[in-house]
Protein backbone atom coordinates (compact mmCIF):
# COMPACT_ATOMS: atom_id res chain seq x y z
CA UNK A 1 0.00 0.00 0.00
CA UNK A 2 1.38 3.37 -0.83
CA UNK A 3 1.34 5.98 2.05
CA UNK A 4 0.09 9.34 0.95
CA UNK A 5 2.85 11.87 -0.20
CA UNK A 6 1.71 15.55 -0.23
CA UNK A 7 1.34 17.15 -3.51
CA UNK A 8 -0.97 19.92 -5.43
CA UNK A 9 -2.01 17.13 -8.51
CA UNK A 10 -5.52 17.36 -9.83
CA UNK A 11 -6.15 13.89 -7.96
CA UNK A 12 -4.56 15.40 -4.72
CA UNK A 13 -7.42 18.63 -5.37
CA UNK A 14 -10.10 15.91 -5.74
CA UNK A 15 -12.33 15.54 -3.07
CA UNK A 16 -11.52 11.71 -1.65
CA UNK A 17 -15.34 10.72 -2.12
CA UNK A 18 -15.80 11.64 -6.05
CA UNK A 19 -12.31 10.18 -6.39
CA UNK A 20 -12.80 7.09 -4.85
CA UNK A 21 -16.02 6.26 -7.26
CA UNK A 22 -13.53 7.40 -10.40
CA UNK A 23 -10.84 5.13 -9.81
CA UNK A 24 -13.18 2.46 -8.73
CA UNK A 25 -14.80 2.66 -12.12
CA UNK A 26 -11.69 2.55 -13.54
CA UNK A 27 -10.00 -0.35 -12.06
CA UNK A 28 -13.78 -2.47 -12.61
CA UNK A 29 -13.62 -1.57 -16.12
CA UNK A 30 -9.66 -2.85 -16.46
CA UNK A 31 -11.08 -5.57 -15.17
CA UNK A 32 -14.37 -6.43 -17.05
CA UNK A 33 -12.22 -5.68 -20.64
CA UNK A 34 -12.77 -9.04 -22.68
CA UNK A 35 -9.66 -10.92 -23.10
CA UNK A 36 -10.56 -12.00 -26.59
CA UNK A 37 -10.19 -8.65 -27.65
CA UNK A 38 -6.23 -9.27 -27.74
CA UNK A 39 -3.59 -6.58 -27.26
CA UNK A 40 -6.16 -4.03 -27.40
CA UNK A 41 -7.20 -5.43 -23.71
CA UNK A 42 -3.50 -4.70 -22.77
CA UNK A 43 -2.97 -1.45 -24.45
CA UNK A 44 -6.20 0.33 -23.04
CA UNK A 45 -5.22 -0.38 -19.17
CA UNK A 46 -1.65 0.66 -20.41
CA UNK A 47 -2.76 4.42 -21.99
CA UNK A 48 -5.28 4.69 -19.21
CA UNK A 49 -2.46 4.08 -16.53
CA UNK A 50 -0.03 6.35 -18.49
CA UNK A 51 -3.32 8.93 -18.55
CA UNK A 52 -3.95 8.95 -15.13
CA UNK A 53 0.07 9.36 -14.24
CA UNK A 54 0.73 11.55 -16.77
CA UNK A 55 -0.44 14.96 -14.59
CA UNK A 56 1.30 17.69 -13.12
CA UNK A 57 2.78 16.86 -9.67
CA UNK A 58 2.53 13.30 -10.29
CA UNK A 59 4.93 12.07 -13.39
CA UNK A 60 6.47 9.27 -15.11
CA UNK A 61 8.51 8.59 -12.18
CA UNK A 62 5.60 7.81 -9.75
CA UNK A 63 4.18 5.64 -11.70
CA UNK A 64 7.32 3.59 -11.87
CA UNK A 65 8.34 3.51 -8.38
CA UNK A 66 4.67 1.80 -7.90
CA UNK A 67 5.13 -0.48 -10.59
CA UNK A 68 8.54 -1.11 -8.87
CA UNK A 69 6.57 -1.71 -5.60
CA UNK A 70 4.34 -4.06 -6.93
CA UNK A 71 6.90 -6.09 -9.42
CA UNK A 72 6.71 -9.75 -7.38
CA UNK A 73 3.15 -9.44 -7.85
CA UNK A 74 3.63 -8.82 -11.33
CA UNK A 75 6.37 -11.36 -11.96
CA UNK A 76 4.40 -14.18 -10.06
CA UNK A 77 1.49 -13.18 -12.20
CA UNK A 78 3.59 -13.25 -15.62
CA UNK A 79 4.80 -16.49 -14.76
CA UNK A 80 1.86 -18.39 -14.04
CA UNK A 81 0.01 -16.52 -16.75
CA UNK A 82 2.92 -17.79 -19.42
CA UNK A 83 3.10 -21.43 -18.04
CA UNK A 84 -0.68 -21.72 -18.72
CA UNK A 85 -2.25 -19.40 -21.05
CA UNK A 86 0.67 -18.47 -23.51
CA UNK A 87 2.51 -15.27 -24.54
CA UNK A 88 -0.41 -13.28 -25.52
CA UNK A 89 -2.96 -13.85 -22.68
CA UNK A 90 -0.25 -13.58 -19.96
CA UNK A 91 0.95 -10.31 -21.35
CA UNK A 92 -2.71 -8.98 -21.62
CA UNK A 93 -3.83 -10.51 -18.03
CA UNK A 94 -0.28 -9.05 -16.34
CA UNK A 95 -0.87 -5.90 -17.76
CA UNK A 96 -4.47 -5.96 -16.27
CA UNK A 97 -3.37 -6.88 -13.18
CA UNK A 98 -0.84 -4.30 -13.21
CA UNK A 99 -3.01 -1.43 -14.08
CA UNK A 100 -5.01 -2.74 -11.42
CA UNK A 101 -2.80 -2.13 -8.89
CA UNK A 102 -0.87 1.29 -9.75
CA UNK A 103 -4.59 3.25 -10.94
CA UNK A 104 -5.75 2.17 -7.75
CA UNK A 105 -2.69 2.87 -5.68
CA UNK A 106 -3.42 6.68 -6.81
CA UNK A 107 -6.27 6.87 -3.81
CA UNK A 108 -3.90 6.57 -1.09
CA UNK A 109 -0.76 8.27 -2.75
CA UNK A 110 -3.12 11.63 -3.47
CA UNK A 111 -5.47 11.12 -0.38
CA UNK A 112 -4.95 11.77 3.35
CA UNK A 113 -6.77 8.72 5.28
CA UNK A 114 -8.57 10.65 7.69
CA UNK A 115 -10.28 12.52 4.05
CA UNK A 116 -10.65 8.66 3.12
CA UNK A 117 -12.15 7.99 6.93
CA UNK A 118 -14.70 10.76 6.45
CA UNK A 119 -15.21 10.10 3.05
CA UNK A 120 -16.13 6.28 4.16
CA UNK A 121 -18.45 7.42 6.61
CA UNK A 122 -19.79 9.00 4.40
CA UNK A 123 -20.63 6.79 1.62
CA UNK A 124 -21.69 4.21 4.53
CA UNK A 125 -24.30 6.20 6.15
CA UNK A 126 -27.20 4.51 4.86
CA UNK A 127 -26.32 1.73 5.75
CA UNK A 128 -27.27 2.88 9.41
CA UNK A 129 -31.02 1.82 8.74
CA UNK A 130 -29.47 -1.90 8.81
CA UNK A 131 -27.69 -1.44 12.11
CA UNK A 132 -24.13 -0.94 10.73
CA UNK A 133 -22.19 1.59 12.11
CA UNK A 134 -20.17 3.47 9.57
CA UNK A 135 -17.53 5.39 11.82
CA UNK A 136 -16.78 1.81 13.02
CA UNK A 137 -16.08 0.49 9.54
CA UNK A 138 -14.07 3.54 8.76
CA UNK A 139 -12.04 3.08 11.73
CA UNK A 140 -11.55 -0.70 11.01
CA UNK A 141 -10.18 -0.22 7.64
CA UNK A 142 -7.69 2.67 9.04
CA UNK A 143 -6.62 0.72 12.42
CA UNK A 144 -6.06 -2.59 9.05
CA UNK A 145 -4.05 -0.14 7.19
CA UNK A 146 -1.63 1.08 9.47
CA UNK A 147 -1.14 -1.96 11.78
CA UNK A 148 0.36 -3.90 8.77
CA UNK A 149 3.52 -2.44 9.13
CA UNK A 150 3.78 -3.00 13.14
CA UNK A 151 2.91 -6.99 12.40
CA UNK A 152 5.52 -7.04 10.03
CA UNK A 153 8.50 -5.59 12.37
CA UNK A 154 7.01 -7.92 15.02
CA UNK A 155 7.59 -10.61 12.55
CA UNK A 156 11.17 -9.53 12.03
CA UNK A 157 11.78 -9.32 15.61
CA UNK A 158 11.11 -12.43 16.18
CA UNK A 159 12.85 -14.11 13.38
CA UNK A 160 15.92 -12.12 14.59
CA UNK A 161 15.21 -13.21 17.95
CA UNK A 162 15.36 -16.89 16.85
CA UNK A 163 18.09 -16.41 14.90
CA UNK A 164 20.30 -15.15 18.07
CA UNK A 165 19.15 -17.82 19.90
CA UNK A 166 20.53 -20.16 17.11
CA UNK A 167 17.00 -21.44 16.48
CA UNK A 168 16.29 -23.27 12.91
CA UNK A 169 13.14 -21.70 11.01
CA UNK A 170 10.24 -23.31 11.70
CA UNK A 171 6.61 -22.23 10.84
CA UNK A 172 5.49 -23.85 14.46
CA UNK A 173 8.06 -21.96 16.57
CA UNK A 174 7.42 -18.63 14.41
CA UNK A 175 3.88 -18.49 14.32
CA UNK A 176 3.15 -18.76 18.60
CA UNK A 177 5.35 -16.08 19.40
CA UNK A 178 4.34 -14.04 16.53
CA UNK A 179 0.89 -14.87 17.33
CA UNK A 180 1.83 -13.69 21.44
CA UNK A 181 2.91 -10.32 19.82
CA UNK A 182 -0.09 -9.64 17.57
CA UNK A 183 -2.26 -10.32 20.30
CA UNK A 184 -0.43 -8.66 22.74
CA UNK A 185 -0.38 -5.33 20.31
CA UNK A 186 -4.25 -5.68 19.75
CA UNK A 187 -4.67 -5.32 23.42
CA UNK A 188 -2.27 -2.56 23.66
CA UNK A 189 -4.25 -0.62 20.69
CA UNK A 190 -7.75 -1.26 22.08
CA UNK A 191 -6.35 0.51 25.28
CA UNK A 192 -4.99 3.38 23.01
CA UNK A 193 -8.30 3.48 20.84
CA UNK A 194 -10.16 3.52 24.27
CA UNK A 195 -8.15 5.99 25.69
CA UNK A 196 -9.00 8.46 22.19
CA UNK A 197 -12.37 8.05 22.96
CA UNK A 198 -12.94 5.56 20.57
CA UNK A 199 -15.30 2.80 21.95
CA UNK B 1 -11.44 19.39 43.57
CA UNK B 2 -9.31 16.03 43.57
CA UNK B 3 -7.43 14.69 41.55
CA UNK B 4 -8.40 11.26 41.92
CA UNK B 5 -10.44 9.58 44.86
CA UNK B 6 -10.93 5.96 45.47
CA UNK B 7 -12.61 4.34 48.40
CA UNK B 8 -12.01 0.68 48.87
CA UNK B 9 -11.31 0.32 45.81
CA UNK B 10 -10.89 -3.32 45.08
CA UNK B 11 -9.59 -4.98 40.98
CA UNK B 12 -9.66 -8.58 40.72
CA UNK B 13 -8.56 -9.85 37.24
CA UNK B 14 -8.92 -13.69 36.82
CA UNK B 15 -7.54 -14.80 40.06
CA UNK B 16 -5.42 -12.39 41.00
CA UNK B 17 -6.02 -9.51 43.45
CA UNK B 18 -4.75 -6.55 41.86
CA UNK B 19 -5.73 -3.85 44.13
CA UNK B 20 -7.14 -4.98 47.47
CA UNK B 21 -9.37 -2.37 49.19
CA UNK B 22 -7.07 0.65 48.13
CA UNK B 23 -8.43 4.23 49.61
CA UNK B 24 -6.41 7.01 48.21
CA UNK B 25 -6.98 10.81 47.65
CA UNK B 26 -4.89 13.06 45.40
CA UNK B 27 -5.42 16.51 44.27
CA UNK B 28 -1.55 17.87 44.08
CA UNK B 29 -0.73 19.08 39.98
CA UNK B 30 1.76 16.02 39.58
CA UNK B 31 1.58 12.93 41.19
CA UNK B 32 3.75 9.95 40.95
CA UNK B 33 3.21 6.54 41.63
CA UNK B 34 6.12 4.03 42.11
CA UNK B 35 6.34 0.42 43.19
CA UNK B 36 7.74 -2.70 42.21
CA UNK B 37 6.99 -4.27 38.75
CA UNK B 38 3.10 -6.17 39.63
CA UNK B 39 2.89 -3.93 42.90
CA UNK B 40 -0.85 -2.70 40.97
CA UNK B 41 0.48 0.95 39.76
CA UNK B 42 -0.45 0.20 36.39
CA UNK B 43 -3.74 -0.77 37.13
CA UNK B 44 -4.61 2.31 39.37
CA UNK B 45 -3.77 4.13 36.12
CA UNK B 46 -6.16 2.05 34.11
CA UNK B 47 -8.60 2.61 36.46
CA UNK B 48 -8.31 6.09 36.03
CA UNK B 49 -7.98 6.27 32.81
CA UNK B 50 -11.55 4.13 32.47
CA UNK B 51 -9.73 1.23 31.34
CA UNK B 52 -10.34 -1.23 33.96
CA UNK B 53 -13.30 -1.61 35.97
CA UNK B 54 -13.28 -1.59 39.81
CA UNK B 55 -14.49 -5.02 40.97
CA UNK B 56 -15.66 -2.72 43.88
CA UNK B 57 -15.11 0.06 45.65
CA UNK B 58 -15.67 4.16 44.56
CA UNK B 59 -13.62 5.72 41.67
CA UNK B 60 -13.78 9.32 41.02
CA UNK B 61 -11.77 11.34 38.30
CA UNK B 62 -12.11 14.72 38.18
CA UNK B 63 -15.35 14.21 39.93
CA UNK B 64 -16.42 11.31 37.36
CA UNK B 65 -17.21 8.07 37.79
CA UNK B 66 -15.17 6.71 35.12
CA UNK B 67 -17.66 4.21 34.02
CA UNK B 68 -21.06 5.96 34.36
CA UNK B 69 -19.38 9.03 32.65
CA UNK B 70 -17.10 7.52 30.44
CA UNK B 71 -17.38 9.82 27.49
CA UNK B 72 -16.89 13.12 29.95
CA UNK B 73 -13.80 11.63 31.35
CA UNK B 74 -12.65 10.55 27.30
CA UNK B 75 -13.39 14.19 26.35
CA UNK B 76 -10.94 15.91 30.11
CA UNK B 77 -8.47 12.64 30.70
CA UNK B 78 -6.29 11.51 28.13
CA UNK B 79 -3.52 8.56 28.55
CA UNK B 80 0.07 7.90 27.56
CA UNK B 81 1.42 4.67 27.45
CA UNK B 82 5.16 2.93 27.40
CA UNK B 83 4.80 1.38 23.91
CA UNK B 84 4.69 3.94 21.46
CA UNK B 85 4.58 1.58 18.64
CA UNK B 86 0.89 0.72 19.95
CA UNK B 87 -0.08 4.51 20.25
CA UNK B 88 0.34 5.09 16.50
CA UNK B 89 -3.51 4.90 14.62
CA UNK B 90 -2.69 6.80 11.63
CA UNK B 91 0.12 6.58 8.93
CA UNK B 92 1.17 9.87 9.15
CA UNK B 93 2.02 12.21 11.95
CA UNK B 94 -0.19 14.80 11.03
CA UNK B 95 -2.55 12.57 10.35
CA UNK B 96 -2.02 10.99 14.10
CA UNK B 97 -2.35 14.01 15.77
CA UNK B 98 -5.57 15.01 13.95
CA UNK B 99 -7.10 11.52 14.93
CA UNK B 100 -7.24 12.64 18.54
CA UNK B 101 -9.64 15.63 17.55
CA UNK B 102 -11.88 13.82 15.08
CA UNK B 103 -14.91 13.40 17.46
CA UNK B 104 -14.59 16.98 18.33
CA UNK B 105 -16.46 19.61 16.26
CA UNK B 106 -12.88 22.31 15.88
CA UNK B 107 -10.88 23.36 13.49
CA UNK B 108 -8.40 20.59 13.31
CA UNK B 109 -5.55 21.84 11.04
CA UNK B 110 -4.73 25.06 13.52
CA UNK B 111 -4.70 22.84 16.50
CA UNK B 112 -2.56 19.98 14.76
CA UNK B 113 -0.46 22.69 13.58
CA UNK B 114 0.14 24.59 16.99
CA UNK B 115 0.30 21.07 18.63
CA UNK B 116 2.74 19.65 16.14
CA UNK B 117 5.44 22.73 16.90
CA UNK B 118 4.99 23.01 20.51
CA UNK B 119 6.64 18.94 20.03
CA UNK B 120 8.80 20.09 17.51
CA UNK B 121 7.11 17.53 15.15
CA UNK B 122 6.04 19.97 12.37
CA UNK B 123 9.35 19.08 10.15
CA UNK B 124 7.96 15.22 10.35
CA UNK B 125 4.55 16.01 9.81
CA UNK B 126 3.88 14.37 6.44
CA UNK B 127 6.51 11.67 7.48
CA UNK B 128 4.77 8.17 8.12
CA UNK B 129 4.39 7.19 12.00
CA UNK B 130 5.97 4.25 11.66
CA UNK B 131 9.34 5.11 9.98
CA UNK B 132 9.96 7.77 13.09
CA UNK B 133 12.65 6.82 16.18
CA UNK B 134 11.28 5.73 19.35
CA UNK B 135 11.73 8.87 21.48
CA UNK B 136 9.94 10.56 18.33
CA UNK B 137 6.92 8.22 18.22
CA UNK B 138 6.58 8.82 22.07
CA UNK B 139 6.82 12.68 21.56
CA UNK B 140 3.79 12.03 18.81
CA UNK B 141 2.13 9.77 20.87
CA UNK B 142 2.38 12.97 23.79
CA UNK B 143 1.03 14.88 21.25
CA UNK B 144 -1.70 12.78 20.00
CA UNK B 145 -2.67 13.42 23.80
CA UNK B 146 -2.14 17.18 24.61
CA UNK B 147 -3.88 18.15 21.28
CA UNK B 148 -6.84 17.45 23.20
CA UNK B 149 -5.86 19.98 26.16
CA UNK B 150 -6.70 17.54 28.45
CA UNK B 151 -7.33 18.37 32.21
CA UNK B 152 -5.62 15.38 33.56
CA UNK B 153 -2.96 13.23 31.58
CA UNK B 154 -1.60 9.59 32.70
CA UNK B 155 1.32 8.78 31.84
CA UNK B 156 1.98 4.92 32.28
CA UNK B 157 5.57 4.17 32.27
CA UNK B 158 6.42 6.95 29.32
CA UNK B 159 10.11 6.74 29.31
CA UNK B 160 10.62 3.03 29.69
CA UNK B 161 11.73 2.89 25.95
CA UNK B 162 13.47 5.50 25.66
CA UNK B 163 17.47 6.86 26.19
CA UNK B 164 18.53 9.51 28.23
CA UNK B 165 17.92 12.77 25.84
CA UNK B 166 14.39 11.68 24.69
CA UNK B 167 13.27 10.67 27.95
CA UNK B 168 13.80 14.38 29.28
CA UNK B 169 12.83 15.73 26.21
CA UNK B 170 9.29 13.32 27.11
CA UNK B 171 9.40 14.53 31.10
CA UNK B 172 9.66 18.08 30.48
CA UNK B 173 6.43 17.79 28.52
CA UNK B 174 4.89 16.24 30.71
CA UNK B 175 5.80 18.61 33.36
CA UNK B 176 5.42 21.48 31.49
CA UNK B 177 2.98 24.26 32.87
CA UNK B 178 0.28 23.63 30.06
CA UNK B 179 -2.89 23.75 32.97
CA UNK B 180 -3.01 19.95 32.87
CA UNK B 181 -2.81 18.23 35.82
CA UNK B 182 -0.25 14.75 35.54
CA UNK B 183 -0.92 10.76 36.87
CA UNK B 184 2.95 9.57 36.51
CA UNK B 185 3.20 5.91 36.92
CA UNK B 186 7.02 5.38 36.80
CA UNK B 187 10.43 3.28 37.73
CA UNK B 188 12.42 6.71 37.06
CA UNK B 189 12.69 7.88 40.66
CA UNK B 190 13.96 10.92 39.45
CA UNK B 191 10.94 11.42 37.60
CA UNK B 192 8.86 11.10 40.81
CA UNK B 193 10.98 13.43 42.62
CA UNK B 194 10.37 15.93 40.30
CA UNK B 195 6.55 15.37 41.33
CA UNK B 196 4.72 17.28 44.07
CA UNK B 197 2.96 14.48 45.52
CA UNK B 198 3.85 10.83 45.18
CA UNK B 199 1.76 7.23 46.01
CA UNK B 200 4.43 4.12 46.59
CA UNK B 201 2.02 1.38 45.99
CA UNK B 202 3.13 -2.29 47.28
CA UNK B 203 0.94 -5.85 46.89
CA UNK B 204 -2.06 -3.74 45.20
CA UNK B 205 -1.96 -1.22 48.13
CA UNK B 206 -1.17 2.29 48.83
CA UNK B 207 2.42 1.86 51.37
CA UNK B 208 3.07 5.52 51.72
CA UNK B 209 1.45 8.73 50.27
CA UNK B 210 3.24 12.29 50.75
CA UNK B 211 6.54 14.26 49.66
CA UNK B 212 8.03 12.78 46.85
CA UNK B 213 11.37 12.88 48.53
CA UNK B 214 9.81 10.55 51.92
CA UNK B 215 8.05 8.26 49.63
CA UNK B 216 11.19 7.68 47.55
CA UNK B 217 13.01 7.39 50.34
CA UNK B 218 10.96 4.42 51.70
CA UNK B 219 11.04 2.88 48.40
CA UNK B 220 14.21 2.61 48.56
CA UNK B 221 14.57 1.22 52.32
CA UNK B 222 12.02 -0.92 50.83
CA UNK B 223 14.34 -2.49 48.12
CA UNK B 224 17.42 -3.30 50.24
CA UNK B 225 17.71 -6.92 51.19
Amino acid sequence: MTLYRPGDSVWHRLPAGPKTVILAVLVLAVSLLPLGWGWPAAAIPAVLCLGCYAVPAIGMRRLASQLFAARWIILVTLAGQLLFLGPTAAAVNTTRVAAVIVIAGLLSLTTRVTALLDAFERGLTPLERLHVDPRRVALLLAVTLNTLPVLARAAAQVREAQRARGVRPSLRLFAVPFLVLALKHADELGDTLTARGIR
Amino acid sequence: MSVLELDAVHVRLGDAHVLRELTLSLDARTTAIIGENGSGKSTIARLVGGLVRATSGTVRVLGLDPVREAAELRRRVAVVFSNPDAQIVMPTVAEDVAFSLRRRNTSRSERVSAALDRFGLSALAERSSHELSGGQKQLLALCGAFVRDPELVIADEPTAYLDARNARRVADHLFSDGGHRLLLVTHDLDLARRCEQAVFVAGGDAVAVGDPADVVAEYERSLVW
